[in-house]
This record gives C-alpha cells, structure tokens and sequence, in this order.
C-alpha cells in the first residue's frame, strides 16, 4: 500500500484531488486541512506523495516545507498545487523542495498521471 | 655691637678674668682638702701612740701591783705582821682600781680576754685563796697553806707576770710599726704636694698659651693688612668671626682698610674723568676750529651764491657783497655807509615791518619773500633772511643780511596758481558730471532717477523752480513749486508744452516775475522759463524738463550744454525702461518656475547650481535652498544623496548628466523617505546657447501617485489570478472528472451542485470588481429611501443566525431612521460582518452594536481576530489593500470589500472607520445621518458615545422572526431599556450567564433543536439565571402549559400590542425596585467589554 498526504484548505479542492486518485490501487489517501495538520501528519507518518497547496491558512505550503527536515524532504517527493503561476512562485518552491509543480487550475486526469509516474 | 654682647662672653677681659678666678679657686679647694686631711692622719696617730703607752702603763702597774700583793701575802704569812696585811689590802684595793682603770681603756680581743681572766684570778684570790690561805697562816697550817699555794696560784701568777712582760714588748713593737707609718705617710704626702703643684703649673701654661694665641694671631694678621694697605695692595682678609674686642678691632681695621680703598678708587675715577675732560676740550677745540674753518668756506659759498649784506647796530650797512650789488643794481660804494632805508620795498606792509623788527628785536632770525626796487626801479623779488648778532651782554650789535634772487621763481608760481585755481572749476564740472553719469548709471528706480536728476540740474544751472517728469509712467520731480501746481499740470498731461516740444526741441518764454517771484526787489524783474524734452532713437518723448530762474537769462552755451546732457539722460531713461521691462518678465517667468508642479534645478557647467524652485525644494524636502540661491555642486548632490534612498545611483546619474559628453536627454527614478515614501523621476536635459554648453537643466517629477497605482495593478494582477484560479480549479476538476468518468446520481448531483457554487463565487468575485469599477467611475445610481436601520442590521443580522460565529445585537439606538440606499447598505453590513467572521477563525463571536451620536446613528461590528497592524490601518480602505501578513494571506479575499464598503458609505454622506489591536481584534464602525434630528434620553458626554455611562435595564428577546424582534426591540428602547437579540437558545442562555438582565422574553417556537421551553428549562435549571423573571411571548394558547405558571412571570399570547410588553416589562421593575434588588445592569468595564 501506498501512501499519499493531500494538503489544501479549500475542502472542495481537497475532495476533487482525493476522488480524482481513488481510482489508483494499493494507494492510500490522507487529508490534512492546513499546514499545522499537514505536519503532524508528516512527522508520524512517511507517505511516498505529498500533494501541496500553496495558499493556506496560518501557514503556506513553502512555509510547511521549511519545516520538514531535510531528510525527509529528500525521501518524500512534494507535488506543489498553486494558483501563483509565475516564474518567481515556481523558483521559490523549487528552492523550498519542491520536486513537482503543477498550476492551478489544474487538469485532475493530468495530475492522476503524473502522480501514477511518481508513484512508480 | 651691642651693649649685651660687650659684657658677655664676647669681652675678652671678662672671659679670662673667670678662667683665671675659677682655676684660683680650684687650687685653693683642692689644697685645703689636702691640708685638713694631712691634720687628721697625724692626730689619729699620736692618739693611738698614746692609748698605747697608757695600756703599757697600766699593764705595768698591774704587773707591778701584782708582785706587791704576792710580796705582801707572802710577808703576812711569813712574819704575821700586822702591818703587811694593812698594805696588802692596800695592795689589793690599788690593784682593783688599775684593774677598773685598764677595763676603760679601749682594748683589742686579746687584751679582754687578758683582762678577764686577770679579774677571773683576782676576785678568786681575793675572795677565796687569800681569806683561806690567811686563814691558814693564823691557823698555822702550813702545810694546806702550802698545798694551797702550790695548788696552781702561784702558777697563774707567774703566767700573768709573764703576759705583762710580753706586752710590754710588743707594745714597744707597735710604737716603732707606728713610727715607721707616719714617716711612709709623710714620704707620700710630699709626692702628692709635688704632683699637684706641677698640674697647677700646667694649667697655667695652658691658659696663658690660648690668650697668646686668641690675642697674637689676628695682631699679626692685623699688622700683614696694614703693611699690604701700606704697599697699596688689595687686602685679603676675610671676615673674623670673633665678636670679642680683637674681632672689633678687626673689623674697624676692615672698614677703615675698605673705606681707604673705596675713596682711593673714587679718586682715581674723579682723576680719570678729568682726563676726560681735558680730552673733550681737546676735541672741542678741534671742532670748532674746524667749524671756524666751515663757516669760512660756507661764507665763501654763500657769497658766491647770494647777497650778503652786513648792518650795524643802527642799521647801516657795513658790508655789501657783489651779488647785493648786482640784485639791486646800486655799488657797493652806494651801499656801504647808508642805511637799509636805501632800498624801497613797496609790496612789503607796514604789518611785515613790524613783525620784523619784533622778531629781530628779541634775538630771532627773521626770514620773508619781499619785493624789491632796484635802482633801475624794476622789483626783484628776494628771498631775504636776516639774523641778528647778539655780543655777551645780549645786546644786538650787528645784523647780517642774506638773500637769494627768486624773482623767476615768483613769476611760475604766479603762473601755476592761476592754472590751479582754473583747474579746479573743471575739476568740480567733472565731478558733477561724474556724479550724474553714476546715478544715472546705477539707478535703477526712477522715482529715484528723476530726483537726483533734478537736483543735479539745480546745482549746475541754479534754477529756482525747475520740474522733471517722466512722460510714460507721469513719474516727476519738482522743485519749488506748489505741489497742487504741479498735480494739476501733470494731469492735465502737460499738453500745452508737450504740443510745442513734439516741433522744438526746447524753447524758453521771458515773462514779468510774479509778486512771489518778486520778492522785495525793487526794479521790475524777469522770470526765465526753459523748457526742453528728452527723446529716444525714435523720436518719442521720453520725458521733459522745464527750468524758471528769476532775473538770469540762459546763455545759448548753457543751452547747448544742457541740450547735450538730455541727450545723455534719453539712454539712461531706455536703459531704466528696458530694466523695468526686464524684471517683469524675470519675475514672471519666475512665477511659472516656482508654480509648476515640477522640480525644476538649473546647474551650470561648473556643477553649481544657479536656481531650484519651490517645488524642488518640498519635493526633496530641502529648506536651505531659498530661491536663487546658489549652491555648489557638493552641498546639493550631498542633499540628494542624503534624501534619496537610491544615493549611489542617484550620484551616478547627476555625474553622468554633468558631464560635457552628456549630449542628450536621460532620466532616472528615485525615491525618498521610508515611512511614506515619494517616487520622483527626474530627467536631465543639456541646455545649450549658441551651440555652447551653458548648462544642466534637471526637472524632477513626482510620480508617487502613478507608482503607486502600478503597484497596485500590479498587486491587483497577482491577486485576482489567484482568487480567480481556485473557483476555477473547482469548476474545471470537477466537470473534467464527470466528462472522463461515469459515476453514480448521487455523485454527479454533488458535483454539479459544487461546481455550482464554486461558479457563483467566480460571479461574485467578478461582481465585487465591476462594482468597484462601476463606483469609481461615477457611474453607480444610488435610490435613497427612507429605512430603519436597525430593522436592516437586524434583516443581515439574521442571515447568520445558523452560522459559525455566534453574532450577538446590541441596540441601543432611539433614532435609527435614516435616508439611504437600503441595498448598498444591506451589501456594506454583509462585508463588514464577512470579515469580521472571516478574520477571526480563532473566536466564535462577533459583537454588533448600534447607538446614535449627536444627529447620527453608529454601527460598530466588532470581532475578536487577528486584529490589524497598525501600520496598515491607514492603507485598508484603498483599492487592492489586504492586511500583508502570513496569518491573513490564507484567508481569500479580493481586497476590494473594505474599498466597496467606504465608498459605499461615503456617497451616503456617512463616515467609516476602523479601530484595531493586533491579536487582539478589530471594529469596523461606520456612521450616517439621521433623517430626523432627535434629541431623546440621549445623554450628551464630550459628542462620543460611553458605555460607561449608560445605565439602563438590559432585556434579552428570544426570537427568531426578526420582523416582530424589531417591533419589540422599538418598543422597549422607547421606553428606556437596553435591547439584545437571540435566535438560538443555546447562545440566549451562554448570553444570559454573561450579561445580568432585568428580564428574558422568550418565544416558545424557536429553531429545530432546542425550543423556548428547553431555554426556560435551562436558566430555571442553573442557579445564576433562575431569578431571572422570563416573560413568554407565544402564538401558542397560554392554558395548555400551566404547569409552569409558577415560574413564568407573565404569558403573552401573540399577536399583542408592543406595549403591553414594555408595561410588563416596566412592571417587574418597579417590583424588583421595591423589594430593593439591584436590577440595573452590571456595567463593569470587562463586562462590557465583552459585550460592545
């Protein structure tokens, strides 16, 4: 079984990414509602995704990312989901490190295979 | 020296006088001592010889008394005669008499024991053998007389006898042992007596040497000096410090020695000094035989050179040298014998004469310039000096005359002062002409001009009356003439003269004085009055000028002259108008300068700047910079590089402009200041003249508002595209997952119902920008109409009842009628309340409170968030605008609803504002007018609302038909109560336990959940709410629920008039008043804190 760590607030977004991956096998989705929750989860668990919203209450995605360890950060891939779309956002996060980069509005059958290629 | 020291120790006399008294007084001490002892010694011997000779003595009596008494006893014994025993007690009583004799003589140990025993044997014998032995004999027992005697008495008497004759020996011994003594002793004593006279003798020696010595050495120290004085040497003694009578002698000797010294120098001196003298004498002797010499060749000289005339006493002369002659033309035979008298002097005044003789009179020399005749009877002027000789007596006995030709010298001086004196007139035409060229040069003000114009003209021409009158601007100058005189001609623009001048170019009209003019001359006299113009190149009249003089007509070089000066005065008048002109236009274009907007700098090739204006000078906030001021090229860039937050490049650019290959335009931007900062673009263009490089011109702009709005498109851009792409993310996901897969009803419907939703938030998103974009515009129509605002917070108000903040009323306003556009402010209310919920995730609560303030009815719509930095406070009702921080920037938003909502307010003739604590929370109050002023139960406290000071009765309505809650809450806030809104039970009953209220009208029928009686239920159930009177307000029949008549104050049956519930209400209070409970509100500052 598979691990994968969905982080975004808007709930609506939340559930578009978990029904779009539910049709993958031996994967598992997990929610997390904000960056606090989404680094909990991180800390108790390993996921072999994280699927990462950029603009979140109380904390962004980079700012979650500068507080993962670099460890971890190195052994989970991090799929960044944004509505900032310009080059400057998309350095920023590759910098924070983020291994994917996908903007929104994103297409669910498009991130469906490049999660697939991640996961294998 | 001093008395004291003569008679002390200082005194030679005295102190050997004591020496010697004192050693006398030695020796004869010490020979007494000597002497007494010597007595003493020899008296102690023939004591002692005669003790002994006495002890011999009495031994031998003894002795001899002892045979006698032997000699006796034996005789009685043997012959029985009487008269031996008579002289044997004679005997016996001698023999005891010695005896006691012996016993008082001082006696040595031996001699006691001698004498003890002797008086031992004695008293036995006396007593005890010789009675027996008597006895005896008359018995006639010779026999125990015999063994008696023989018993040993006769024994010891022998013994004795024995002892007497050895101590007569030895005292014979003793004597010559003492003999022997007493010569030793004297033998010593003779020693001793030498000894002590030769330490006597000794002493003597000694002291007789140290006054040899105290008294010799200086003597002969004395008689070396006198024999050095003698041979006139210098004497070298130095100073005895003895102060006795040789040491003053000494000293007297030294004083005496010096003074011989010192007078002997003086003498010298004295006769050096004559030497001298007689030098000097020498010298002068030779000076003046040198000066005889001199004076003879200077009289050579001076013969040679000029007359030389010598006169008696009397004043005849009595000598005359050739050039006298020759001066005045008489021989020296005319000369010689007459007086001084021969010569006439005609220039010479009687004052001279007598001057002259005073002078000579009193010995001094006497010199003057005097005009002589000759004998021919022309002058000759002589430089003539005369000095008079005075003999011993000091009396005058000859004069001697010298003088020298100067009758050229006279004639080029005579010459010269006329030239002089004509010199100077021309000298003061110049100056005069000097002085009008400056003024007129110099002056630029023409009031100024024309007065010292006319003054000039005056002095040079001497006018009595003269005027000068600038014809363009009626600018004049008078001078003796009657002011209304001269307003009247000026008026009247001259016109008369002006006619005749524009053919003449000056004339001049002769009329009779007037009898002012007049005066008190006596003859008829004549007025002159000149009139005259000055032209410019074209002919035009520039100004006229018009002269009376009385009795003094004009000479035509006069005229000619003044003629040349007005010529002159036309340039100095073009030049005056051209300055004037040139001002006004400085001055304009200074006007234009310093009133554009722009910064406008000119920098000269040099880099100094020769002009900024105002605008510069705020932009850049520089107030040493006044206008025209120059300023070099480092004080102004180090102004710019101190201001500018861009120092460096700004440098870099002011450089690159300045420099000479900086041929074309450039410009940069800049910025100043930290906390509001000013964006200013400046550009640099070259300024040229001729095709010569004059300068730099810089003009600064700025563009603060356009930078501002770029950044905030720009902002505009990043935040729209965000907002916009997460809706979008919804719509297009979902419609992508419904199209690529099949699923079920049930999932589709949620679906489409989210993708919905998610597109009406596009739509309002969109909405919220045109709005926005409509108000800016102008474009937005407003329909006002008269509403009730508490009725409309109560309407929004009631859209959140179910939501997650519990969003609590509190009204408190009597006069909420007010004009507005009730959409706009429905749309207002929902914005405000949508922030406050969405800025403050953290607490479940937000606060609405209405009130009115003087004509006008507040709302406050408080929350308990994040709160805002202060900071930003300022910036939030700006297009755009959200709180920049992490905390806010997940909360979505198009910053656009606080702009909406200002401008919104604004066009309502309302205020809003936003007060706010970061972390703490935010308010958000807005106010508008009411419609109709009124002043009920308000009390007024410094214009602001204080909640402080508000007591009146809280009541809680639970109701959720918001229509019938707002006809109550109207009811009772007329009647003075304090008004909260519940809909739900559960957050009526969490407000019941906050806020103490006077009472709770509950409606039975609430929401789904919980109804009024779970309410009721609750606040009887908790100790802290069941006191509380709970009056029911029910559509519901009143009789079904009886069982709780105990606990329900009043029940009232809907519908009901309003004020049948302020009377209850009005009831219970008058109630609880009477039983003395306290029923007004707590209105302790945390309380209401929670509540406002």
């Amino acid at each position: 079984m598979q691990k994968v760590l969905v982080v975004d607030d808007e709930e609506v977004l939340r559930m578009l990414i978990t029904d779009t991956l539910e049709d993958l096998e031996d994967v598992e989705i997990y929610t997390a509602e904000n960056g606090e929750d989404a680094l909990e989860k991180l800390e108790a668990d390993t996921y072999d995704l994280v699927i990462l919203d950029y603009m979140m209450p109380k904390m962004t995605g980079i700012e979650v990312l500068g507080q993962v360890d670099d460890e971890k950060k190195k052994n989970t891939p991090f799929l960044m989901l944004t509505a900032k779309a310009q080059e400057m956002d998309r350095n920023r996060a590759i910098e924070a490190g983020v291994r994917y980069f996908m903007p929104k509005p994103f297409s669910p059958l498009e991130l469906l295979q490049v999660v697939e290629g991640i996961l294998k | 020296m001093t008395k004291v020291n003569r008679f002390g120790s200082t005194s030679l006399k005295n102190r050997y006088f004591r020496i010697i008294a004192s050693v006398f007084a030695l020796i004869i001490l010490c020979g007494m001592a000597f002497f007494l002892y010597i007595n003493k010694e020899q008296e102690k011997l023939n004591n002692d010889r005669d003790t002994l000779h006495k002890k011999t003595q009495t031994i031998n009596q003894l002795s001899d008394n002892l045979n006698e008494i032997f000699l006796r006893a034996r005789g009685f014994i043997a012959l029985k005669n009487e008269n031996e025993l008579m002289l044997l007690n004679q005997a016996l009583h001698d023999f005891d008499g010695v005896l006691k004799d012996y016993s008082q003589l001082t006696l040595s140990a031996e001699e006691s024991k001698y004498r003890d025993d002797l008086k031992a044997f004695f008293t036995e014998y006396k007593y005890t053998l010789l009675p027996r032995a008597l006895k005896l004999a008359e018995e006639g027992n010779y026999e125990a007389l015999r063994s008696t005697s023989g018993g040993g008495t006769t024994a010891k008497v022998n013994e004795f006898l024995d002892y007497t004759k050895g101590y007569q020996k030895r005292a014979d011994t003793a004597l010559n042992e003492m003999a022997k003594n007493s010569i030793h002793k004297a033998n010593e004593f003779t020693v001793v007596a030498f000894l002590f006279s030769t330490a006597i003798l000794f002493l003597f020696t000694l002291l007789v040497w140290r006054i040899l010595r105290n008294l010799i050495v200086p003597i002969l120290k004395l008689e070396e000096a006198t024999h050095s004085l003698a041979a006139g040497e210098q004497i070298l003694l130095g100073t005895l410090h003895q102060k006795d009578e040789i040491g003053r002698l000494y000293n007297a000797f030294l004083d005496m020695a010096h003074s011989i010294q010192d007078k002997e120098e003086e003498l010298m001196m004295q006769n050096e000094e004559l030497h001298a003298q007689q030098d000097e004498l020498h010298d002068q002797q030779h000076r003046l035989q040198r000066s005889l010499n001199e004076i003879e060749s200077m009289m050579k000289a001076l013969d040679q050179s000029a007359a030389v005339g010598i006169l008696s006493a009397k004043g005849v002369f009595t000598y005359a040298n050739d050039n006298l002659s020759s001066y005045t033309g008489y021989r020296n035979s005319e000369i010689i014998g007459y007086t001084y008298k021969l010569f006439e002097m005609p220039d010479m005044l009687e004052h001279d004469m007598q001057q002259m003789y005073r002078k000579l009179k009193s010995g001094g020399v006497w010199t003057h310039e005097i005009g002589l005749q000759t004998k021919s009877g022309a002058t000759t002027w002589l430089n003539l000096t005369i000095v008079p000789y005075l003999n011993s007596e000091g009396t005058i006995y000859q004069y001697i005359l010298i003088a020298s030709d100067i009758t050229s010298l006279k004639s080029v001086q005579q010459e010269l002062a006329l030239t002089l004196k004509a010199t100077e007139q021309t000298k003061t035409m110049l100056e005069l002409n000097n002085q009008l060229n400056h003024d007129i040069s110099y002056t630029l003000n023409k009031n100024e001009f024309t007065e010292k114009f006319l003054h000039f003209m005056n002095r040079l021409y001497s006018f009595d009356s003269s005027f000068f009158l600038l014809t363009k601007d009626t600018i004049y100058a008078a001078k003796g003439i009657p002011q209304d005189r001269i307003e009247r001609y000026v008026e009247s623009s001259c016109s008369e003269m002006l006619h005749r001048l524009q053919t003449e170019s000056s004339y001049v009209i002769k009329r009779p004085a007037t009898e002012a003019e007049q005066g008190i001359a006596p003859d008829q006299m004549y007025c002159y009055d000149f009139y005259t113009k000055v032209v410019n190149a074209e002919d035009e009249i520039l100004a006229v000028f018009c002269g009376s003089r009385i009795g003094l007509s004009f000479s035509d070089e006069e005229l000619n002259e003044v003629q040349g000066l007005m010529n002159r005065v036309s340039l100095a008048i073009e030049r005056l108008f051209m300055y004037e002109e040139i001002e006004h236009a400085r001055k304009l274009n200074q006007d234009i300068v310093n009133n554009v907007n722009e910064g406008i700098q000119f920098v000269d090739t040099e880099g100094t700047m020769l002009h900024a204006n105002k605008a510069l000078c705020q932009m850049t906030d520089y107030s040493r910079w006044t206008e025209g001021g120059h300023e070099s090229k480092d004080e102004w860039m180090a102004h710019f590089m101190q201001a500018a937050n861009e120092s460096n490049d700004i440098c870099g650019f002011f450089q690159k402009a300045l420099g000479e290959e900086a041929a074309e335009s450039a410009s940069m931007r800049y910025s100043i200041g930290t906390e509001s900062v000013k964006h200013i673009d400046v550009y640099a263009i070259p300024v040229f003249r001729r095709d010569a490089r004059i300068g730099t011109l810089f003009v600064h702009r700025d563009i603060t508002r356009e930078y501002e709005l770029d950044l905030m498109k720009s902002e505009l851009v990043s935040t729209v595209s965000h907002e916009l792409r997460t809706p979008l993310s919804s719509v297009l996901g979902f419609t992508e997952l419904l199209l690529a897969r099949t699923m079920k009803p049930e999932k589709q419907l949620k679906y489409l119902e989210t993708i919905h939703k998610e597109a009406k938030r596009l739509t309002e998103l969109i909405n919220d920008f045109l709005d926005l974009q409509r108000m800016e515009s102008g474009k937005q129509q407003y329909t006002t109409e008269s509403a009730n605002l508490s009725e409309i917070v109560l309407g929004v108000l009631d859209q959140y009842k179910l939501g997650s903040h519990n969003v609590l009323l509190v009204d408190e306003a009597f006069n909420s009628e007010v004009e507005v556009d009730r959409d706009k402010i429905i749309q207002v209310l929902t914005n405000l309340l949508s922030n406050a919920i969405k800025f403050s995730p953290d607490s479940n609560e937000v606060n609405v409170h209405l009130h009115n303030e003087e004509d006008r009815i507040v709302v406050r719509i408080q929350d308990h968030g994040l709160g805002i930095p202060k900071d930003q406070i300022g910036h939030l009702f700006q297009k755009f605008r959200r709180v920049d921080n992490s905390a806010s920037k997940r909360i979505g938003g198009t910053g656009l609803g606080l702009a909406i909502c200002k401008e919104i307010i604004d066009k309502q003739k309302g205020e809003i504002g936003i007060e706010s604590v970061e972390g703490k929370g935010t308010t958000v109050w807005f106010s508008l007018p009411n419609l109709y002023s009124e002043h009920k139960q308000y009390e007024e406290d410094g214009g602001r609302w204080n909640p402080d000071k508000e007591v009146k009765p809280n009541v809680m309505i639970v109701e959720d038909d918001y229509s019938l809650s707002l006809l109550l809450s109207e009811e009772l806030k007329g009647k003075g109560f304090r008004v909260t809104h519940h809909y739900h039970p559960q957050k009526a009953f969490d407000q019941a336990l906050k806020t103490p209220f006077v009472a709770i009208v509950i409606d039975l029928m609430l929401g789904d959940e919980l109804d009024g009686w779970d309410l009721i239920r609750m606040l009887k159930e908790d100790q802290r709410t069941e006191t509380i009177p709970l009056v029911i307000s029910s559509a519901l029949d009143k009789s079904d629920k009886n069982a709780l008549n105990n606990v329900i104050q009043t029940y009232l049956t809907k519908p009901y008039p309003p004020g049948e519930l302020s009377q209850t209400l009005e009831e219970i209070v008058k109630i609880r008043q009477a039983s003395g409970e306290v029923l007004f509100p707590d209105n302790s500052p945390e309380k209401e804190e929670d509540k406002s």
